[in-house]
């Protein structure tokens, strides 16, 4: 058996132990994901508009991951609204600056590795690059948002009285402790994905220049800050949509103690 | 009270705006710190636009510009000089020059003619750009706490690069280890600057160091029973040293900041458990901290999973284009980062009984 299918075994007999019913769902919301991208791959390989499907494949993710696994819905609607208004902010922000920055493509160290192909096969390298940037922040904001979502929708649940002005204070505090955690997990996967980069670029004598312009160290770096952005983003985004729901919720209540009143 | 406010506001304002045009000015006319030759393009002269085919009948689109620039810096600051450059439509490896950008340029002297030959395009502003974008983004959501944040990713970006060296110079033939030493510097730097130097802080080390020892234990001995079978450590990117070692070093650190998150979340909530009902029994801690643990880690194996499998994409497609089958081009380019996100799924969910395990005999009475 090749070693992929039995590590995929035991993480799902793990997350099956640990977990019970939510784990298994979980690891099902992974596989998921797994195929929508390996789809993805391959139409846009195939020829099909690179922007519409990944912006296609980016909603399915974001529904699978905020959707499965999480079981209210008040704070799962919240959280996936959230998300996309997010991801379409950073596509009209990402477009702009990746054309003008120019990080499409491959960069100089990766050239032994593609140089037994042929470059020209047609494809456009610069939305190529857009739609990984944006696939790649999708995890994070989900998760940084359910967090944020659920976190206030327990504080309301608590105390149905919370104005909308604390709870915009809260979400201030919760939202720091979890961006300061996203932004750890965003920057160790960065640091991880590319340290065999930042070795070869030190045994290259990469001048301070080198790292401020090169195609491949801008284009990582600033994979991570567009993530870092979406994710100061979504946290604010969220908590401003959890407060609208509650001011909401609020006058359908008061209403209804109106009407209560009116009807005595 | 309202004005004071106000005036805050508007100073607040102005820094922010101000700092942007600054940062804005002194980047596009930092020319003269480089030891690197840049050019500004002054005239482009697009060629004619031929169309090529290859043999699995994609078609691309070639075009030679003649490009003529003023260099900016050096001794020979101010003189014109004149260079081909041959873009693609595609772009893969190469990009089309515009009028007015600045481009990083290798001159040469041949029989007392110049010549230069394009390097790379000058992209410090929008990096430069980018990073106060975030920092100021950071500033209005949460004030100087915010600021603090990007504190912690500095100190232990710097930690990270002192590692490199170290690696580097040292040159062991068992560096593993050194990254594994690193792995331990960062996490408890980072826990110390997120929740202070306190119980909480070392119990959340104790589990994290365990959930993360015991998740690579598993996924490498897996692979050694398996032989590695269908992972091809080769196909690494840009490995200067035993890739196989390389690999793991990589997915060490790569995993480390999801299993902080939720070592973190667990341990906290558990706390503040402990806090409010004092006399909680050790099994309720337990179960509290699984709780925790279930609704986290679906959302964060994914964080980590997208991660690294979108920085495969260019790679596929460039090997789907040129007619490679799907399990050739999966094992080439993609298995690695499935792996890696595989080994990482496992250290995230053992964590989770590690850290429930540990505050639940450590917080929990009889």
């Amino acid at each position: 058996m090749s070693s992929i299918s039995v590590l995929i075994i035991i993480l799902f007999a793990l997350m099956t132990i640990v977990g019970g019913k939510q784990g298994m769902v979980s690891f099902f919301s992974v596989a998921l994901n797994f195929f929508i991208l390996f789809i993805t791959v391959i139409l846009i390989s195939g020829g099909f508009p690179i922007l519409g499907v990944s912006l296609f494949a980016g909603i399915c993710i974001l529904a699978i991951t905020i959707y499965m696994g999480n079981n209210d819905e008040r704070s799962t609607n919240v959280a996936f609204i959230a998300t996309v208004i997010v991801m379409l902010i950073m596509i009209i922000l990402i477009i702009p600056f990746d054309h003008m920055v120019q990080i499409q493509g491959f960069s100089n160290e990766e050239s032994e590795e593609v140089e037994a192909f042929n470059l020209l096969i047609g494809i456009n390298f610069e939305s190529l690059a857009i739609a990984t940037t944006i696939l790649s922040t999708l995890g994070a904001i989900a998760e940084a948002s359910i967090a944020v979502a659920s976190g206030l929708e327990e504080l309301i649940a608590q105390n149905s009285d919370i104005t909308v002005t604390q709870l915009y204070k809260s979400g201030r505090n919760i939202g720091f402790q979890i961006m300061g955690m996203t932004f750890n997990t965003l920057f160790f996967g960065m640091f991880g994905g590319n340290l065999a980069l930042f070795i070869l670029l030190y045994k290259l004598h990469a001048s301070f220049g080198y790292y401020l312009n090169s195609k491949i160290f801008v284009g990582e770096s600033m994979s991570v800050l567009y993530s870092a952005i979406a994710v100061i983003l979504v946290i604010w985004i969220t908590t401003y949509l959890m407060g609208r729901k509650l001011n909401s919720l609020q006058e359908t209540t008061a209403d209804l103690n109106k009407q209560d009143k009116r009807d005595l | 009270m309202k004005k004071r406010q106000f005036k805050r506001i508007s100073i607040e304002i102005f820094v922010i705006i101000f700092s942007g045009l600054a940062i804005f000015f002194c980047s596009t006319h930092n020319e003269s710190l480089y030891k690197q030759t840049i050019g500004n393009v002054v005239s482009v002269k697009n060629g004619k636009r031929e169309s090529v085919t290859d043999e699995y009948n994609n078609k691309d689109y070639q075009t030679t510009q003649t490009v003529n620039l003023q260099i900016m810096n050096g001794k020979d600051k101010g003189k014109y000089v004149e260079l081909k450059n041959t873009y693609s439509q595609s772009g893969a490896l190469d990009q089309k020059l515009n009028k007015n950008q600045k481009i990083f340029i290798e001159l040469h002297h041949t029989n007392g003619k110049l010549t230069a030959v394009f390097m790379y395009s000058k992209r410090d502003t929008y990096l430069l750009m980018l990073c106060w974008l975030v920092i100021v983004l950071l500033y209005i959501m949460m004030q100087i706490k915010g600021i603090r944040t990007i504190l912690s990713v500095t100190i232990n970006f710097i930690l990270f690069l002192i590692f490199v060296q170290l690696d580097v110079n040292l040159n062991i033939t068992y560096f593993f280890w050194l990254f594994a030493l690193s792995a331990l510097l960062f996490t408890a730097l980072s826990l110390i600057i997120v929740i202070g130097w306190n119980r909480q802080c070392a119990i959340t080390f104790v589990a994290i160091v365990f959930g993360t020892t015991l998740g690579l234990v598993i996924g490498w001995s897996i692979l050694e029973l398996t032989n590695s079978q269908g992972v091809h450590y080769e196909a690494l990117d840009m490995a200067t040293q035993a890739p196989k070692q390389l690999f793991f070093a990589a997915t060490l650190i790569g995993l480390l900041g999801a299993v902080m998150d939720a070592a973190t979340d667990i341990v906290s909530t558990l706390f503040e458990m402990k806090e409010n009902t004092p006399n909680i029994s050790q099994k309720q801690l337990f179960l509290s901290g699984r709780q925790v643990g279930r609704a986290i880690m679906g959302p964060l194996i994914n964080v980590l999973f997208l991660i690294f499998f979108a920085e495969t994409f260019a790679m596929a497609v460039l090997y789907f284009r040129t007619n490679n089958t799907y399990s050739f081009t999966f094992a080439w380019t993609m298995s690695l980062g499935v792996v890696q996100s595989l080994i990482s799924g496992i250290g995230i969910v053992l964590v989770i009984p590690t850290a429930s395990y540990l505050c639940s005999r450590l917080l929990g009475g009889k």
